[in-house]
């Protein structure tokens, strides 16, 4: 099957897993090792893939949290996230997906628009975090946040759920652009 | 194109349930009791939550999907109508968590209060504090108010004397109005007219007795250039009587 449902298989005993999708490989690798470095009580389990939909041969562990990370000096990367999320189940987007934009610190490289990504992320009701992956304070910082993510969204936490989290992320977000 | 990377594990590595699960990695401490305990309540609290989402989920699916087409602004509507009642539901639980922490806090102060000695304690002084400061809060809201009513009043004595200033000025209006329209109306009534009429014949006889007496002069043959009253009579028909109107 090649469409990713988030509560097709069971858990894993204190473990937890994020599927980060994008087309830098570099910058996916660092951020995983970066997340991997962070101390967390569960057991971390990070998967990377260029896009979806992923070989379904492979036995992987249910996935909790999906990144989809987007360039933004690449239009390129911008079509495989697009082409990738219509692999993603819709009862993913009930707080287990979240946007991630890099690259937005050069201003004169970046060929996609802030409000592209934006635009994408209210299209599918979730989170968008914004952070520079090439500079490592950032990317630690978001790997730190990330990693309170996956644990959210595991279920790890007691009494919030990924569902809480979206509720309580989406209320501090800018109106939409219609409202405007 | 997929990797895989697992996490080298901490001290709570090996699980003390150990089915099936592999041990992690070579050179991890020996599990202590306390931290195993601390494992299994940890993945305890995580299965409840994993639960509870699994079961909110099969809730979810029973709920029957409207099979019509609806607009997509119906679809929006009735997502805010949801989240609406979301947040009216966590409301109601805030506010009912702040009920019952108020009351766990009364009763405890006032199991405390029973104990201590009224006389001396930091809290008896706390609310001395809190009452002269409400006190001297109280008196300075009331001189507040008490300085807002002067100024209302007198902001509406300032009102009433703009209102007698307008009507005065008003009335001085009205005055002159009626002024120049008596005016206006004396001048055409009749009155006038018959006055003018007269005014007018006595200076055509005065001016025919005139005419008369200059002719009579004339007619004489006399030498009026020499005789100033003469002189008078003749040379006033240079002067237009009509002019004097």
């Amino acid at each position: 099957m090649s469409v990713l449902r988030p509560l097709d298989k069971l858990p894993g005993l204190n473990t937890a897993t994020i599927l980060l999708v994008g087309t830098e490989d570099a910058l996916l690798q660092q951020l995983a090792e970066a997340m991997l470095k962070e101390d967390c009580t569960s057991e971390l389990k990070v998967h990377l893939a260029k896009s979806l939909p992923l070989p379904s041969n492979v036995n992987r562990p249910r996935i909790d949290l999906i990144v989809f990370v987007v360039n933004l000096h690449s239009k390129h990367s911008l079509r495989n996230v697009e082409e990738s999320l219509h692999h993603v189940d819709a009862t993913f987007f009930l707080g287990k997906v979240s946007f991630l934009a890099t690259g937005a610190g050069r201003e004169s490289h970046c060929s996609i628009h802030r409000n592209t990504v934006m635009q994408l992320a209210h299209t599918y009701r979730s989170p968008l975090l914004f952070c520079d992956l090439e500079i490592e304070d950032f990317r630690a910082t978001m790997a730190q946040r990330l990693v309170r993510m996956l644990q959210i969204c595991a279920g790890h936490v007691p009494s919030v759920s990924a569902l809480n989290l979206l509720s309580l992320l989406q209320s501090s977000e800018n109106p939409s652009l219609e409202d405007l | 194109m997929e990797t895989q990377s697992e996490e080298e594990a901490a001290a709570e590595a090996a699980d003390s349930r150990g089915e099936g699960e592999p041990p992690q990695v070579a050179g991890a401490q020996a599990p202590r009791p306390e931290d195993r305990m601390a494992l299994l309540l940890r993945v305890r609290a995580q299965t409840k939550q994993q639960l509870l989402e699994y079961k909110s989920m099969v809730d979810a699916n029973e709920e029957k999907t409207p099979e019509q087409i609806m607009q997509e602004k119906q679809i929006e509507a009735k997502i805010e109508e949801l989240e609406k009642e979301i947040e009216e539901a966590k409301i109601a639980f805030e506010m009912k968590k702040l009920a019952l922490d108020r009351m766990q806090l009364s009763s405890a102060l006032k199991k405390h209060m029973e104990k201590i000695n009224t006389k001396t304690s930091v809290l008896m002084d706390n609310m001395k504090q809190i009452l002269s400061l409400n006190k001297s809060v109280m008196k300075s809201q009331q001189e507040t108010r008490d300085l807002e009513d002067k100024l209302l009043d007198v902001r509406k004595k300032r009102l009433q004397l703009k209102q007698a200033s307008e009507r005065k000025l008003f009335e001085i209006q009205t005055e002159k109005n009626k002024q120049k329209d008596d005016l206006g109306s004396m001048e055409n009534s009749g009155k006038i007219k018959t006055v003018q009429q007269n005014l007018e014949m006595e200076i055509q006889i005065t001016t025919v007795i005139q005419h008369v007496f200059q002719n009579l002069i004339l007619g004489s043959k006399a030498n009026w250039a020499e005789d100033s009253a003469l002189k008078e009579t003749v040379l006033q028909l240079e002067k237009n009587l009509t002019m004097i109107q």
